[in-house]
């Protein structure tokens, strides 16, 4: 098994270096000089000199792009053209909101997407298990900041059981922190539920055909202990691997849900650097996205052979 | 005719399996396919609204009205004004139909460009390492963030929009139809084809190609349904169709600081993107439910 762990986290350098590359090559393959694209439309050509120098655009390609790779792999992600604040530093200060609301996004999704898949795939075909399905189908089309707003608008406004918007770090208090975040998760969750739910219901539905659930009920076991034990853990593969997956959902609402909730975490860092066009910003923020949700999704796989003794590779 | 002396004739039992009622034609698939009608009428309402939105009412939706800024939904403003006096109605309505060029665009480029990739892929075996391995590293991009940071570096227009989706899209796509034709290179009649001398170019065109039509077409719906929201997503954070064309996401970018007081100039894009994404989905689940049996009960 530790060998298979090895493998697996050595398979993942290649597709690090191919992300790496292609967002790094992003800016070359947009048209145009990509000095110009980056110092804007009212930009001199002196300011185009200094970002194409201080951005080393003047060397040769693949000069540029070992420099940056050697920097990265120090920990260096490149200066903001606006701020002159190194990236690494910028992220840093910004992390901690985005990285609760995902958390916290996460832990609510499968508190609430599994129970229901389960329901739905044990009373399946019943009205319980279509409106669980109609809701999923719900909350697949709704965007997240429809929802954000819907939210905010009952819930903070109107009923004013939660703050409208704001983030209070943790460090002031787990209440405080956590009333902030209530509203965004349950927004961002809303896409991230019916994913899980409806996954969770088709894996159960397999599961619960086998002879061995048919044996547990015959044994008298209780309906619980057959579904969540019996069945569920049968069933996790496909469940953990598309909570895995449905990351890269987390990631890209996450920069929306702070817009309308307010929250000052990457994903204002993102907005900001977009409207001034600070690319090493984005570059930045983009490869550690990335390489986060490869991570996640290494983790899942080794947790597989953790969890399944049937995995063996 | 007379029952011979002896013999006991079986009694008529009702039938257990009623017989499937075959119901042939368009209206006979819709009618077997309620879900597939229903996304399928409210798709075709928005995109007669997006075409016919100069006939219905509404006044030039990038009209300037100072004089009438932020007014509540009334008799003459439907769905009121914004903050520099401009129609809500006219702009929304104008707004279906870059949402739906957007949409439409994106699941037809996107489905060939992953077509072609995936056919290469699942029938060239050593350009299958190469290109899956290039696609892994597109899928851990998260689609979002991929389309912003291309967005970040063109110009706004909806063509680049179009373009900076679909590619985040690719990948998927590519990867469905590879698998598909992985699963397809083991059947008997490929084998049959290809002992009988049949060129790999035309078991594409006649075996395999035909074959993925089912997936590739369930899945150009959620392609769609999923461009829609990322092209509100970017309008709505500043990365997308430019401020002027009035657009879904624009409207709410717009309505965004004035929301607490003035909600319904999100509410109404916000309301009209819902449904239509939800069109799209129906319109996807249901023909998933008809083209696929086996996965009509499971998902």
């Amino acid at each position: 098994m530790v060998s298979y762990i090895l493998r697996r986290i050595v398979a993942t350098l290649p597709v690090m270096a191919i992300v790496a590359l292609f967002v790094f090559s992003l800016l070359y393959i947009a048209p145009g000089d990509p000095a110009v694209v980056i110092a804007g439309d009212q930009a001199s050509p002196a300011d185009v000199e200094r970002i194409r120098q201080s951005l080393g655009l003047d060397r040769p390609f693949l000069v540029q792009f070992g420099t940056w790779v050697w920097h990265i792999l120090h920990g260096d992600l490149g200066t903001s053209i606006f701020t002159s604040l190194p990236v690494s530093a910028l992220i840093a200060q910004r992390i901690e909101p985005t990285l609760s609301l995902m958390v916290i996004t996460l832990i609510l999704t499968i508190l609430i997407a599994v129970p229901l898949g389960v329901v739905a795939a044990w009373k399946a075909g019943s009205w319980v298990d279509r409106t669980i399905m109609g809701f999923a189908v719900f909350g697949f089309s709704v965007p997240v900041f429809v929802v954000g707003y819907v939210l905010a608008y009952v819930f903070a406004l109107e009923l004013q059981w939660l703050p409208v918007q704001g983030y209070t770090p943790l460090a002031q208090g787990f209440w405080p922190w956590l009333q902030n975040l209530i509203l965004p998760a349950v927004a961002l969750g809303c896409v991230y539920i019916a994913l899980i739910a409806r996954i969770t219901r088709a894996s159960m539905l397999e599961v619960l055909q086998q002879d061995y659930i048919r044996t547990a009920r015959a044994k008298g076991l209780g309906q619980r202990s057959i579904l969540f034990i019996h069945a569920l853990k049968n069933a996790a593969v496909p469940i953990v691997t598309v909570i895995g997956i449905g990351v890269a959902l987390l990631i890209g609402g996450a920069v929306v849900t702070e817009s309308v909730f307010a929250i000052p975490g990457l994903g204002r860092l993102t907005i900001d650097a977009i409207l001034r066009r600070d690319y090493p910003v984005i570059q930045g923020i983009v490869l550690l996205f990335s390489f986060t949700y490869v991570l996640v999704n290494l983790m899942v796989d080794v947790t597989y052979t953790l969890v399944d003794p049937r995995i063996r590779y | 005719m007379p029952v011979p002396q002896g013999l006991v004739i079986a009694p008529q039992l009702p039938d257990l399996l009623l017989p499937v009622k075959v119901r042939r034609g368009i209206f006979g698939f819709l009618r077997n396919h309620p879900t597939v009608a229903v996304g399928g009428a409210l798709l075709l309402l928005l995109v007669l609204i997006g075409v016919f939105a100069p006939y219905l009412g509404t006044v030039d939706p990038t009209a300037l009205a100072p004089a009438k800024r932020t007014r509540a939904p009334s008799a003459d403003f439907w769905f009121g004004t914004d903050v520099l006096g401009r129609d809500i109605y006219s702009r929304v309505l104008y707004g279906a139909r870059v949402s739906l060029t957007v949409g439409l665009s994106v699941a037809a480029l996107a489905s060939l460009a992953g077509l072609a990739i995936g056919l290469v892929s699942g029938f060239v075996r050593w350009a299958d390492g190469i290109v899956m391995r290039f696609m892994d590293g597109l899928m851990s991009i998260p689609p979002i963030l991929l389309a912003v940071a291309l967005m970040a570096l063109t110009r706004g227009s909806v063509g680049n929009v179009i373009l900076a989706i679909t590619v985040a899209e690719i990948p998927r796509v590519s990867r469905l139809v590879r698998s598909v034709v992985l699963s397809l290179r083991e059947q008997p009649y490929v084998d049959a084809a290809v002992a009988s001398g049949t060129r790999a170019p035309m078991i594409i065109l006649r075996h395999i190609l035909p074959n993925t039509m089912a997936p590739m077409l369930v899945q150009a719906t959620y392609i769609c349904a999923s461009a829609m929201i990322v092209e509100s997503i970017l309008s709505f954070i500043g990365a997308g169709t430019p401020p002027t064309i009035p657009s879904w996401g624009n409207i709410m970018a717009e309505g965004r600081a004035l929301w607490q007081v003035k909600p319904y100039i999100v509410f109404f894009p916000a309301a009209f993107l819902s449904v239509t994404v939800l069109a799209v989905n129906l319109l996807g689940d249901g023909l998933r439910d008809a083209l696929d049996p086996r996965m009509a009960k499971s998902l």
